[in-house]
């Protein structure tokens, strides 16, 4: 079954079909004319699409059942099914909103998911079993989370840096902090952490 | 020397990229698994063969498609893992973005290889075609942490030889009056389109060398060869003829569902039942497309890998499993042998045609196909909501009584098994998994 909002979509094409013909020729499209710009096949589904038209206030019939263009010629915003003159303001303040991955992820080509399973950044608030967003593109700054190889072991603690001296500091007072003697390869920058409940 | 005179002289009447990654499968591994740098490691281990080998297993000898036995052979130490190709498609989607990030006409030409249109971009980027290219290998290896190889030229088929010409992680730029010194030592049954029959018919004529080729005059090349081969000269000689196609997929030639099972089976029932599954995979694409087929091919293969198959022509066109499971259960009949190993079966549906342009012969109940045609759109709306196979033919049950692979439990992709709350068997987060213990 169609849903509604592809009956929707339906309908928005046919009338931009017709909206279409009627800036290209100067008029409005003879019966016959519309079922071929819809594809409707039969007068009678032809028929009922203009009565449609006509309740919606896109068009008009005169006497004789020829169209007269109303709204079709300058066309407002359409929302919804309903063509109206005023958009709705709760619309107009949905059109520049964040969808949550677009807030968690910035870079998505080179964001990656990962599991925590250690208590050592407990302190920040990442906690065993939650999952870290790690951009991989993202240069390391003094005070970022990083997930790090530290002499061949892998961690995630915070960077700091202070002059020439690298150090990765844990947020749990039960580990050190790790200077790198050998080794330090930075995997990528913690930017997020989710923690789902149910 | 005529062989030292440049085939064209203009370098850059137009640029064209080809980008291949470097053992795909196993690299997206070694990115998602960091230990795994610098090891042998090859993808495939649900099948029993070598799906893919990272350049250390390579190096070893490991080739694509040995048998897992052997690979621990010659290389003992290798990591074996099961395909991951949500994890492989997520890489590959991220590769062609990050591609487009640099143009916008970006090629995806198969899982692991694009072609771009550089043309005109030397002044947005204010440097060489060769140094675009070299943008988008580092931004793919810090991004993604996988290598790539690049060919940086003329035409299509001039780029593929120099995303070839210096592989892992190369890159080869080869403008128009250099194209010569790249084709003067290539064999010309490496060019990219000519397989061995034409190679060996252009050796007959002392033809052994892509350059040879090249610099034959036209009135040679029209007279004894197809239009394919034309295109393929054209191309060499630094005249693009192949365009860098940017649409996505939007139809297709055929649709070939096939899949691999182990153990492998000698039961009948259940045999057919993986060609009655891959018949209804075949049609679900085919629906989705709406295309509709009028010839379908199956094929089986045994433990020892001998393939049997035949072509079965329709006598209208369809996308319904119900029309077809009457061939399907003939054609299985002239090919299964009792007694015998089999591994592996698959459906081809060919000869595909727009869904909406079907003509009905005068015999077909019209009625009937069209409750058909409500059933199966049904049908697919449920598998949008509840997962695929959610409503499955009876002929495809017995798949049920054994899982796609047995063995060992490390026979599926970690990523299936290390779910968050809220993801589920069938639905996981878009984004690859690290699998870094910290």
């Amino acid at each position: 079954m169609p849903s509604k909002s592809n009956k929707e979509d339906k309908l928005r094409s046919r009338v931009s079909e017709i909206r279409a013909f009627y800036r290209k020729s100067g008029r409005m499209p003879s019966y016959s004319e519309v079922s071929d710009l819809t594809g409707l096949r039969s007068k009678n589904a032809v028929f009922k699409f203009i009565g449609k038209l006509v309740t919606l206030k896109i068009l008009e019939k005169d006497k004789k059942g020829k169209l007269i263009p109303l709204t079709i010629a300058n066309p407002v915003r359409v929302l919804g099914t309903v063509e109206a003159g005023f958009p709705s303001p709760a619309e107009e303040e949905l059109v520049d909103t964040l969808s949550l991955d677009d807030l968690l992820i910035q870079n998505r080509e080179a964001s990656f998911l990962l599991k925590v399973s250690g208590d050592s950044m407990s302190g920040a608030g990442i906690m065993p079993g939650d999952m870290v967003i790690v951009d991989k593109g993202r240069s390391a700054k003094s005070g970022d989370i990083v997930i790090a190889q530290v002499d061949g072991e892998w961690t995630m603690k915070y960077l700091r840096k202070r002059g020439e001296s690298v150090t990765l500091v844990p947020a749990n007072p039960k580990y050190q902090p790790i200077k790198p003697k050998n080794e330090l390869k930075i995997a990528g920058v913690v930017t997020a952490v989710v923690r789902k409940y149910k | 020397m005529q062989d030292s005179q440049p085939l064209t002289i203009s370098s850059w009447p137009q640029a064209i990229l080809h980008l291949d990654a470097d053992a795909f499968f196993a690299s997206c591994e070694q990115a998602i698994h960091p230990e795994l740098k610098g090891r042998p490691v090859i993808t495939g281990k649900e099948r029993g063969i070598v799906a893919a080998a990272s350049y250390e297993a390579k190096a070893r000898g490991v080739q694509r498609g040995m048998r897992l036995f052997e690979v621990k052979k010659v290389c003992p130490d290798v990591v074996i893992l099961p395909s991951d190709y949500e994890t492989y498609s997520l890489f590959s989607v991220r590769m062609f973005e990050i591609l487009r990030r640099f143009s916008p006409d970006v090629e995806e030409y198969s899982i692991d290889e694009a072609f771009v249109d550089l043309t005109g971009l030397r002044r947005s980027f204010h440097g060489s075609y060769g140094m675009i290219a070299e943008k988008m290998r580092k931004a793919i290896a810090t991004e993604l942490g996988i290598t790539v190889s690049a060919g940086v030229s003329l035409s299509k088929v001039l780029a593929k030889i120099g995303s070839k010409h210096r592989k892992p992680s190369g890159l080869t730029v080869i403008p128009g009056r250099e194209i010569h010194l790249y084709l003067e030592k290539l064999p010309v049954e490496k060019v990219w389109g000519i397989g061995p029959n034409t190679a060996a018919f252009l050796n007959k004529h002392g033809i052994t060398t892509a350059l040879q080729f090249a610099k034959r005059d036209e009135t040679f090349i029209k007279k004894h060869l197809s239009k394919p081969y034309q295109e393929i000269w054209h191309e060499l000689n630094g005249r693009s003829v192949y365009p860098v196609v940017t649409e996505e997929k939007g139809s297709y030639q055929s649709i070939s569902k096939a899949k691999t099972f182990t153990p492998p089976s000698q039961d009948e029932s259940f045999v057919f039942a993986q060609l009655s599954k891959n018949l209804e995979n075949a049609c679900i694409k085919a629906r989705k497309y709406h295309l509709a087929a009028m010839r379908i091919i199956v094929f089986v293969r045994k433990q020892d890998f001998t393939s049997n198959g035949v072509e079965i022509k329709l006598t209208r066109p369809t996308a319904y499993p119900v029309e077809l499971f009457g061939v399907l259960r003939r054609g299985f009949q002239n090919l299964y042998q009792p007694r015998s190993l089999y591994r592996q079966t698959g459906v081809v549906l060919s000869g595909l045609v727009p869904e909406s342009g079907i003509q009905y012969t005068l015999f077909d109940d019209t009625t009937k196909i069209e409750k058909m045609a409500r059933i199966y759109e049904s049908i697919d709306e449920i598998s949008r909501k509840y997962g695929k196979h959610t409503i499955q033919h009876g002929a495809s049950l017995p798949t049920k009584l054994q899982a796609q692979h047995e063995g060992e439990r490390g026979d599926v992709p970690k990523r299936k098994n290390a779910l968050f709350k809220g993801e589920n068997k069938r639905q996981r987060l878009g984004m690859p998994l690290l699998h870094i213990k910290i």
